[in-house]
């Protein structure tokens, strides 16, 4: 089961699976950023192409006005995939 | 230890069930996370993009589990298609910037640098893809 919520402190919180059936609830909100955000990863247990997809469009839009997304908690299988997919280059991962 | 396999409806909503048949297939093994998490990476990957290349096909997709040694092994099976042969897509360019990076063609990439082997095969309009990846049960 996978959510995403955008917390009082505007924090992005993932958890669950996020795959491509995700795709347009995970947009809902990403879509709505528009300053720099922190997403965090600590509870989200499986992520694939797809939901890359979205986090990348996502640093694109913000990356045009000078904000990005700032991912945390990137641990175990999830941080092997975006090291990978080389999204160390294009996200600040703390 | 004797296979299982599935038929799935070619849509994303699949994928629960898809997850669910995997889950109980991985625990049954004691297959470790890790090796978990790529199968289930791997598996949607191939899916999608069987959704997506043969969308207007209504056969269902064949999904096949086993475990030889220590070697979960993985087949999916579309029926009546086009050729598409998934270990030959062009790797994406990892290190464009990121105006010019394009998400199309990582899920392949992905699934191949995780798995041990993918093989494509096209015998009378059907597409079979077979993966392998090496595994540690989780308890003995």
């Amino acid at each position: 089961m996978f959510d995403i919520k955008l917390s009082d402190s505007g924090e992005v919180v993932l958890s669950g699976r996020f795959d491509a059936a995700q795709v347009e609830k995970a947009k809902a909100i990403l879509d709505r950023l528009t300053v720099t955000t922190s997403v965090d990863f600590k509870d989200l247990n499986y992520v694939s192409s797809a939901g890359l997809g979205v986090l990348m469009a996502t640093q694109k839009r913000l990356g045009d006005k000078g904000q990005k997304l700032i991912l945390k908690n990137v641990t175990g299988h999830i941080r092997d995939i975006f090291r990978i997919a080389r999204f160390d280059l294009i996200f600040e991962i703390d | 230890m004797p296979s299982v396999q599935k038929q799935f409806k070619r849509q994303l909503d699949s994928l629960v069930k898809v997850f669910d048949f995997i889950d109980q297939f991985v625990a049954r093994e004691n297959v470790d996370d890790d090796a978990k998490g790529v199968v289930c990476l791997a598996v949607e990957e191939l899916f999608t993009n069987m959704i997506k290349y043969e969308g207007a096909n209504s056969n269902d997709i064949s999904l096949e589990l086993r475990v030889d040694g220590e070697m979960i092994i993985v087949q999916l099976v579309d029926h009546d298609v086009e050729p598409f042969d998934m270990t030959k897509r062009p790797v994406p360019d990892l290190g464009a910037l990121l105006k010019d990076r394009k998400p199309g063609g990582l899920g392949i990439f992905l699934t191949q640098k995780l798995v041990d082997d993918m093989q494509y095969q096209y015998v009378d309009r059907t597409s079979i893809i077979t993966l392998k990846k090496n595994f540690r049960r989780k308890y003995v």
